[in-house]
C-alpha cells in the first residue's frame, strides 16, 4: 500500500486586496494533482516558485484544508484522520523561521519532543542523538537567535525527526544554504531513507531533484505536468539535440519563425548578461541548424554550440508549457 | 503524553523567553505601577484612608490582568511571526493544552507586579495593607490569576484565527479594569452593567482579593470565580477546535 | 527648503498609506475608538469613588493625554518602523533630509492621535454627562495642537535614542508612563511631592493640560495665553535637544553599527 496518496487535491483562496473588501480574484494554487509515493521511497516535487509545491506540502501535512480531492497518509485520510497523521510526519521547512529564538537549540527540542509525546525517558538520549547527527554538538546550548542559516535548518531536522516520524516532508531544505552545507543535507536525507523512511521533499534546484530522487513530480502553476524517474523524464528529452546561440539583439522577434521550422520540438531564450542565449531543442537526425542560423541572420551572433539535451532542459519546457 | 508535564515545560520555558526580553519581562511589570500610582495620587486626596488601602489591593491586581491582556493574543500573533504557530499546530498536541501555559506564564508575571506594586504603595506612599487573612489572601489571587489566565487563553485562541485578534485584547485592558470592581464598585457603575460583570470570573476573583486583605471571608467568591473560570475554558476550548480548523481553511496560520 | 517640504508631505503620505493597508476595522476600532474612552472612563470613575476631582477634570486631563502621546510615539516609531523593515539604513543613505523625512512620516500619526482625541473627548463628554459648551472648542482645539507639537518635540528626543538604542518599545512605554503621573493628568500638580511638581514644568502636557482644563471651565485666550506659550516653549527645547542627539547618534550608530536590527 502506498504511504501516500493524493487524488485530485486542490486548493482554492481568496486573495487579499486590503481594507476594502471589493470582490477578490479567487486563486487556484492546486488545480488537481494526483500522485502516490511508496514506502521508503525519496519523492521529489520539483516546480518553480509560486507552483503550488508549499501549498500542497502543507495541505499534506494537515495545516491547510484542501478545498477539493482527498489524500492519504499511511492510510488516514488527510481530513478526518488528521491527528493520526500528526503523530506520524515530521515536517522541515527551510528558511530563518520556524524557531524559539530567545530559547536553545535544546530547550528548542525539549520543547517539541514534549509536544510530540516522545516518552520521558528517552527523550534525552534522542535529543543527544539528533544534536550529534545534524552537527550541532556543542552549540546545543546557545540562543537560537545567534544561529546561522545553515545551523537553523540542521536545527530543524533535529526537530522534525525527534518522534522518528514514518514520512519527512521537506520543504526546499537547501534554500540560502551554502553548497557545502546543502551537500551535507542532501547526505543526511539520504542517510534517513536508506533507514526506511519515506520522504517527500519540494524543491526548485532542479540538480538536487535529480541527485536525490527516486521519482519526481513536475508541478507548475498548480498541475503536476510530468511524472516519473529522473531518467524516465530525461527520456523524455534525451533524443534529439540542443543547438544554444548566443544572440546580441533581441531575438523575440525571430522565436515565432524558429518554431515553425521543421525538425525543431520547442525554443526558449535565457538572459545571459548583455546577450540572450537561444536554446532549440532540435529532432533526431534533424540538420536544421543553418536554417536556423539564416533565420537569426539580421542579429549578431557570438558562440553556437549544439549538445546532449538535460534534465534541466525538460525542465524548462514542461514548466514554461503548463 | 503527560499533560501535568506538557504544561510545567511551557510555563517554564515561556518565563526564560520572557524574562530575556525587556518588553516582555520587566515591562509588564512596570507598565501597570504607572497606573497604580496615578490611582495612588487619586485616592491620596481623598478623606478616607480606609479607602486608600483598598485602592492599594486593588491597583495591585489591575497588574494580574495587565500582564495577560497585552500579551495573550499578541503572544500568538508573535508565534505567527516567528514560524512556529504553524508547527505547533501541527503537532498532535491540541492547542489549548498549547496555549494554556502561556497564559498562566502571564499571569505569573502578573502576581510579580502584585507584590512589587503593595510594596511599592507601602514605601513610597506609606500605604500600610495589613493582611489579615495571608493564607486566603495568598489562595484569591492565585485564583484570579487563574481566572485571567482563563480570559487571555480565550483571547488566545481567537488569535489562531483571526489575525488581528490582538488589537481587540490589548483595548481590553481598561474596559476589565474599570467594570470588574478593581477599584470602581460595581455599585457605582450603571445598572446594566452589573450583569456582565457577574459574567466575568475576575470580578469574584478581585472581589475575594479584597476581602481576604481587608478582613473578610473570600471562600464563597473564590468558589464562584473557579466555577466561572471553568465554564470559560470550556468554552474556549470547544471554540479551539473549531477555530483551528478555520484557521485551516483560510490559511490564517501563516502571516501570508 | 522647497524639497523638504516635498519630503515632508509626500512621505508622511506614503508611510500613512503603508500604515494602514495591513490594519482593518477590527484593529482600528479596539485601537482607536475603545481605547482612549474607557481611559476617560476608568479615571473619571475612579475619582468618582475616591470622592475626588469632578469627571471634567479627568475628561480633559485623559484627552489632552490621548492627543499628545501619538506624537511622542510618532518619531520614535517611525524610525523603529524603518528599522524593522529593514529599510532605515535605505534610508539613511538617501540624500533626503532627515528632520522633514520623519517629521513626514509622524505626521499622519499626529493627525490621527488629534482625531481620535476628539472623538473620546466628545463621547466621554456625553458619556459622563460633562457639558462642553461648543464656543470652547476652537481655544480647545489650539491647545491640544500645541500640546502635540510639544510631545512630538520630546519624542524627537526619545527618537534620538531610538536611532542608539534598541528597545525603543520599552522606552516609550517608560515615557508614556512617567507624563502620565507626573503632568496632572489625573491627578492636581499641587497634590504631588514638589520635586514632582518641579520636574513637570519641564515637561510637556502639563501646561498643555492646565490650559485646557481653564479653557474647558470658561476660561478665555487671554487667561490662558502665557500658559500655551510655555507649553510651546518647552516642545520647542526638546525639539533642539532632539535634533542635536539626532545629529550625534547618527554619526555614532554608523560608528557602532547599531542601524539595522539583525
Amino acid at each position: 500500500m502506498p504511504v501516500i496518496e493524493v487524488e485530485n487535491l486542490q486548493r482554492r483562496y481568496r486573495a487579499r486586496t486590503g481594507i476594502r473588501r471589493r470582490a477578490a480574484p479567487e486563486v487556484e494554487a492546486v488545480r488537481g494533482i494526483n500522485f502516490e509515493v511508496e514506502r521508503g521511497e525519496l519523492f521529489g516535487l520539483l516546480g518553480p516558485n509560486g507552483a503550488g509545491k508549499t501549498t500542497t506540502i502543507k495541505m499534506l501535512i494537515t495545516l491547510l484544508l484542501p478545498s477539493g480531492g482527498s489524500a492519504r497518509i499511511l492510510g488516514y485520510d488527510l481530513v478526518r484522520d488528521a491527528q493520526e497523521i500528526r503523530k506520524r510526519v515530521g515536517y522541515v521547512f527551510g528558511g530563518d523561521r520556524g524557531l524559539y529564538e530567545r530559547l536553545s537549540a535544546l530547550d528548542n527540542l525539549r520543547y517539541f519532543s514534549e509536544l510530540y509525546s516522545v516518552p520521558a525517558r528517552e527523550q534525552k538520549k534522542r535529543i543527544a542523538e539528533l544534536i550529534e547527527l545534524v552537527g550541532l554538538t556543542g552549540r546545543e546550548g546557545e540562543r537560537v537567535e545567534g544561529y546561522s542559516r545553515g545551523m537553523r535548518q540542521r536545527l530543524h531536522i533535529a526537530r522534525g525527526l525527534l518522534h522518528r516520524p514514518e514520512v519527512l516532508f521537506l520543504d526546499e531544505p537547501s534554500i540560502g544554504i551554502d553548497p557545502v552545507g546543502a551537500r551535507e543535507l542532501r547526505l543526511t536525507v539520504a542517510r534517513l531513507v536508506e533507514q526506511g523512511t519515506t520522504v517527500l521533499l519540494t524543491t526548485h534546484y532542479m540538480f538536487e531533484a535529480d541527485e536525490l530522487c527516486n521519482r519526481i513530480a513536475v508541478i507548475a502553476d498548480g498541475r503536476i505536468v510530468a511524472q516519473g524517474t529522473p531518467s524516465e523524464l530525461k527520456k523524455g528529452v534525451v533524443s534529439g539535440r540542443v543547438v544554444e546561440i548566443e544572440v546580441f539583439g533581441d531575438a523575440e522577434a525571430s522565436l515565432k519563425g524558429l518554431r515553425a521550422l521543421s525538425g525543431v520540438i520547442s525554443v526558449s531564450v535565457e538572459e545571459r548578461g548583455q546577450a540572450q542565449l537561444v536554446v532549440v531543442r532540435v529532432d533526431v537526425g534533424a540538420e536544421v541548424t543553418s536554417a536556423i542560423l539564416t533565420h537569426l541572420g539580421g542579429l549578431r551572433l557570438g558562440r553556437v554550440a549544439t549538445r546532449e539535451p538535460t534534465l534541466e532542459d525538460a525542465y524548462v519546457e514542461l514548466v514554461s508549457g503548463a | 503524553m503527560s499533560v501535568p508535564r506538557l504544561i510545567g515545560l511551557g510555563w517554564w520555558l515561556q518565563m526564560k523567553m520572557r524574562s530575556r526580553s525587556a518588553f516582555d519581562g520587566a515591562l509588564s511589570i512596570i507598565y501597570p505601577m504607572f497606573f497604580a500610582t496615578s490611582v495612588f495620587f487619586i485616592y491620596r486626596q481623598g478623606a478616607s484612608s480606609s479607602a486608600l488601602v483598598a485602592a492599594a489591593v486593588g491597583a495591585s491586581v489591575m497588574g494580574v490582568w495587565s500582564a495577560v491582556a497585552t500579551t495573550a493574543a499578541t503572544s500568538l500573533q508573535g508565534e505567527r511571526r516567528q514560524g512556529t504557530l504553524e508547527l505547533l499546530v501541527a503537532s498532535p498536541t491540541p492547542l489549548p493544552l498549547i496555549v494554556v501555559p502561556i497564559t498562566l506564564s502571564m499571569a505569573a508575571i502578573g502576581l510579580y507586579s502584585l507584590v512589587a506594586t503593595l510594596l511599592w504603595g507601602r514605601f513610597a506612599f506609606g500605604i500600610k495593607v495589613s493582611l489579615l487573612h495571608p493564607l486566603a489572601f495568598a489562595v484569591a489571587c492565585v485564583v484570579t490569576a487563574l481566572s485571567v489566565s482563563v480570559l487571555g487563553f480565550v483571547l488566545a485562541v481567537t488569535a489562531v484565527r483571526y489575525r488581528s485578534a490582538w488589537a481587540l485584547g490589548t483595548a481590553l485592558e481598561l474596559p476589565i479594569w474599570l467594570i470588574c470592581g478593581f477599584l470602581v464598585p460595581l455599585s457605582i457603575l450603571p445598572h446594566w452593567v452589573r450583569p456582565l460583570s457577574w459574567l466575568i470570573p475576575t470580578t469574584w476573583g478581585v472581589s475575594a482579593v479584597k476581602r481576604a486583605a481587608l478582613g473578610g471571608m473570600p471562600w464563597r467568591d473564590i468558589a464562584i470565580c473557579l466555577v466561572v473560570a471553568a465554564v470559560y475554558a470550556a468554552i474556549g476550548t470547544l471554540l479551539a477546535g473549531r477555530l483551528v480548523d478555520s484557521a485551516r481553511t483560510n490559511a490564517t496560520l501563516s502571516l501570508i | 527648503m522647497r524639497t523638504s517640504a516635498r519630503v515632508f508631505f509626500l512621505g508622511g503620505l506614503m508611510s500613512y498609506r503603508a500604515l494602514f493597508t495591513w490594519l482593518s476595522p477590527w484593529i482600528l476600532i479596539p485601537t482607536f475608538m475603545v481605547g482612549p474612552i474607557f481611559q476617560i472612563l476608568f479615571f473619571a470613575y475612579v475619582g468618582r469613588s475616591a470622592g475626588v476631582g469632578n469627571d471634567s477634570f479627568f475628561l480633559i486631563g485623559n484627552a489632552v493625554q490621548y492627543a499628545a502621546i501619538p506624537c511622542l510615539f510618532a518619531m520614535g516609531n517611525s524610525i523603529g518602523g524603518e528599522r524593522y523593515e529593514h529599510t532605515l539604513g535605505l534610508i539613511l543613505v538617501s540624500p533626503a533630509r532627515r528632520v522633514p523625512l520623519f517629521l513626514g512620516r509622524a505626521l499622519p500619526v499626529i493627525v490621527n492621535g488629534f482625531v481620535v482625541s476628539l472623538f473620546a473627548l466628545t463621547v466621554g463628554a456625553l458619556v459622563l454627562g460633562v457639558s462642553l459648551p461648543l464656543s470652547v472648542l476652537p481655544l480647545l482645539v489650539i491647545v491640544l495642537a500645541v500640546s502635540a507639537f510639544a510631545c512630538t518635540g520630546l519624542g524627537l528626543v526619545t527618537a534620538g535614542i531610538a536611532l542608539r538604542v534598541r528597545e525603543t518599545a520599552v522606552v516609550s512605554n517608560v515615557i508614556f508612563g512617567l507624563l502620565l503621573i507626573f503632568c496632572g493628568v489625573n491627578a492636581p500638580l499641587s497634590s504631588l511631592p514638589r520635586w514632582m511638581a518641579v520636574v513637570a514644568n519641564w515637561l510637556p502636557l502639563t501646561h498643555g493640560i492646565a490650559a485646557a482644563r481653564k479653557i474647558a471651565a470658561g476660561a478665555t485666550f487671554t487667561d490662558v495665553g502665557r500658559t500655551v506659550a510655555v507649553e510651546a516653549g518647552v516642545g520647542i527645547m526638546y525639539l533642539i535637544i532632539g535634533l542635536v542627539l539626532l545629529r550625534i547618534f547618527e554619526v555614532e550608530s554608523r560608528r557602532h553599527a547599531t542601524l539595522e536590527l539583525g
